[in-house]
């Protein structure tokens, strides 16, 4: 031990930290073993776990409890990242910033879409006034006209900079809340007797995680929580928008074929689907009106088999689906569904 | 620490962080080793199949006594392996000892050639056709249908428009009131701009859904369970538990865009089933209609279906022979906790075999 009041907490946190990187390895294609341990996705949230219990070891021996616990590593509704991250600005062509498209995903709580700051923009921290006058600034320039060959390019990046001001925006009130529930918890656990039997760590621990997650609740049920929350999805899904379109236009060029092209495609086929067991089911309506009337013609009653209605059951899964009881797929005991 | 107001002596927080941090080096070993995990240990044969789906009929040890079919029909959110978890903890295999034979839809993992389906593609569509093959290989008119969560609603929808089909109905924390002051994703979901959001994402991805559903509880279930699971990490046996639920949690499909679009917009957001203004392509949903004897089983410290959400079933819809029942758990503990094993496939069986 030195004499460093916390190493027992550095010591920890570099335990957790080595473990985390150890996991992540297995997720890096040129490492030896990558990906080979089934339990590699479960040390992967286990780690980010403990690195936020790490966190909160070190706030309680500063003397104050919990370290932005609800933003999950900085990433708030759906997966958005911190928009002080990467960037979404490539030149046409790049993939999507964030995106690996030949490669492994990032890491459970990492940005999936790197949407980040203009590069080479000194930009302040969204959420402060300077970054409000910057926006300010930032939004009266990309809102002049743009002309010449590439004025629908330029106008396509102006609206795709002008959501990523509005997401940075959003993105802040909504940290803001989620620290006023943390504050609020923090106070709550300090303005708790204190037990008069020495505790342990843990159990300080789990009384805090109710406390924290009695405030959340409370805050997450609120108007206003509902107000900020919508408004950053919505602001994300604007942003998310505007660079799917800057894809396409480059899938475009490449002649590739794009989302929307693919979506309209598979929306005509589900319309002829539908269209097609209509016309099925209509068939095996006539088909059981036809045995109806041949009988009736035959001088006999129609026939119907117990427990047989007149329309024929499962006529029309018989002409879309595969009906496999007679060779039923048998499951080994311990088979997998997919 | 100087002046916290916390009754640990510094002495003891750093030995019993240091004795954490060896358990948490020690346990590497067990998860090192631990082999793949599966779900779905019940024998079980494919009877149908169509796109993604499949109609898996289970098979028991004994004969069924049970002279009606029993269908599960599961939510499209995660993977209906929550209802044979493990062997010790499995809805369906308890079911069959209680002499229940029973299907269930797996409805696969919706890719992009499925983001046009509807809800009328899934309850108008493939839930009949399921429903159908059954009657057709039991030669009978109509089946017992339990529905789960979302599988509840779209069971509800299905009983209302084709009545003479199902026999009983049997619901497990389904939501019918989806505007309950205590029901969070519905609250959350309220101004969400969902039209931007299904024609931004096409499908929703399965992270997505993920992701809101942890943010539901996030401090307990991103950080406290994986500090709880430090304690179990020499017990192999009960790391494999862990990792079963964690792999059903988190191994979950994307939704069908259409489909979500209109669950989350009609039921979550306009609470169109309890109001009566629900349609599925184009029929309206007039739970009158429900004339069956239901069952409704709800757990009461469920934290995405408030009982709240479901108790006010009996009410809305025609049937006489209501019956709530319940439980005392949570959304998942119904089927997978001790407790629910002993008590809520009886419960069931029991409920059938009355009538």
């Amino acid at each position: 031990m030195s004499d460093k009041p916390n190493d027992f907490i550095d010591q920890y946190q570099a335990f957790v930290r080595a473990g985390l990187e150890t996991w992540s390895r297995q997720f890096d294609p040129a490492s030896e073993g990558a990906a080979a341990s089934p339990s590699a996705d479960i040390m992967g949230r286990m780690f980010s776990g403990l690195s936020g219990y790490g966190d909160w070891i070190r706030s309680m021996a500063a003397g104050e409890p919990g370290a932005a616990p609800f933003a999950m590593g900085g990433v708030p509704p759906f997966g958005q990242p911190d928009p002080a991250g990467g960037s979404p600005y490539g030149p046409p062509g790049a993939f999507p910033p964030g995106a690996a498209p030949f490669g492994y995903g990032p890491p459970p709580g990492a940005a999936p879409f790197g949407y980040g700051p203009p590069p080479g923009a000194a930009m302040p921290q969204p959420g402060t006034e300077q970054f409000d006058e910057w926006a300010k600034v930032a939004r009266e320039a990309l809102s002049m006209p743009a002309f010449g060959l590439t004025r629908e390019q330029q106008e396509e990046q102006q609206a795709l900079f002008r959501a990523w001001i509005d997401y940075a925006e959003h993105y802040a009130r909504f940290q803001a809340l989620l620290q006023g529930v943390n504050d609020r918890a923090g106070a709550a656990l300090r303005d708790q007797p204190v037990p008069s039997d020495p505790e342990s760590m843990r159990s300080v621990y789990d009384r805090w995680v109710n406390l924290a997650e009695e405030n959340y609740g409370e805050a997450a049920l609120s108007d206003e929580f509902r107000e900020v929350y919508a408004a950053l999805v919505n602001a994300q899904m604007r942003l998310k928008v505007l660079q799917q379109k800057q894809v396409e236009r480059v899938t475009k060029q490449a002649g590739m074929p794009t989302r929307t092209e693919v979506d309209s495609l598979g929306e005509r086929l589900q319309a002829m689907r539908r269209e097609l067991r209509h016309m099925h089911g209509l068939v095996a309506e006539v088909e059981a009106l036809r045995a109806e009337v041949a009988a009736l013609r035959a001088g006999k009653a129609p026939g119907k088999k117990a427990g047989v209605s007149r329309r024929p059951i499962a006529a029309e899964a018989a002409s879309t689906g595969k009906k496999v009881a007679g060779k039923a797929k048998a499951v080994a005991k311990k088979g997998r569904a997919r | 620490m100087n002046g916290n107001p916390f009754s640990f002596e510094p002495e003891s927080a750093r030995a019993e962080v240091e004795a954490f941090r060896r358990k948490l080096e020690a346990g590497m070993e067990t998860l090192k080793h631990l082999g793949p995990i599966e779900l779905g240990t019940t024998p079980r044969e494919a009877v149908y199949s169509e796109d993604k789906l499949t109609l898996w009929y289970f098979k028991g040890t004994k004969k069924p006594t049970a002279k009606t079919p029993l269908l599960i029909c599961y939510a499209l959110v995660n993977t209906p392996w929550m209802v044979d978890l493990q062997e010790d903890r499995s809805m369906v295999r308890n079911l069959l000892a209680q002499g229940e034979d029973v299907y269930l839809i797996d409805w696969g993992y919706p890719d992009g050639a499925d983001r046009w389906l509807t809800l009328e593609d899934y309850i108008d569509g493939y839930l009949d056709r399921c429903i159908d093959v059954i009657r057709k290989r039991h030669a009978i008119e109509s089946l017992n249908l339990l529905g789960i969560c979302q599988g509840g609603v779209f069971s509800l929808c299905y009983a209302a428009l084709h009545p003479e089909k199902v026999r009983n109905l049997v619901t497990m924390v389904t939501p019918v009131d989806f505007h309950t002051p205590d029901n969070m994703l519905s609250h959350w979901a309220r101004n969400i701009d969902i039209d931007l959001f299904v024609d931004t994402y096409g499908n929703v991805p399965a992270d997505v859904m993920n992701f809101a559903y942890l943010t539901l509880k996030p401090v307990r279930l991103n950080q406290q369970k994986y500090v709880g699971l430090v304690d179990i990490l020499d017990n192999p046996k009960e790391v494999e538990n862990f990792l079963r639920m964690e792999k059903w949690i988190f191994d979950s499909p994307d939704q069908a865009g259409e489909a979500f679009r209109e669950f989350a917009r009609d039921f979550f957001q306009k609470n169109q089933l309890i109001k009566g203004e629900a349609h599925i392509g184009g029929k309206a949903i007039d739970l009158k209609k429900i004339t069956h004897p239901v069952l409704n089983i709800y757990a009461e410290q469920d934290h995405l279906v408030p009982p709240a959400a479901s108790t006010p079933m009996g009410d809305v819809i025609g049937s006489k022979d209501y019956t709530a029942l319940a439980f005392k758990g949570g959304h998942i503990g119904i089927y997978v906790s001790g407790r629910a094993q002993a008590q809520v496939p009886p419960a069931i069986h029991g409920w059938l075999a009355s009538r």
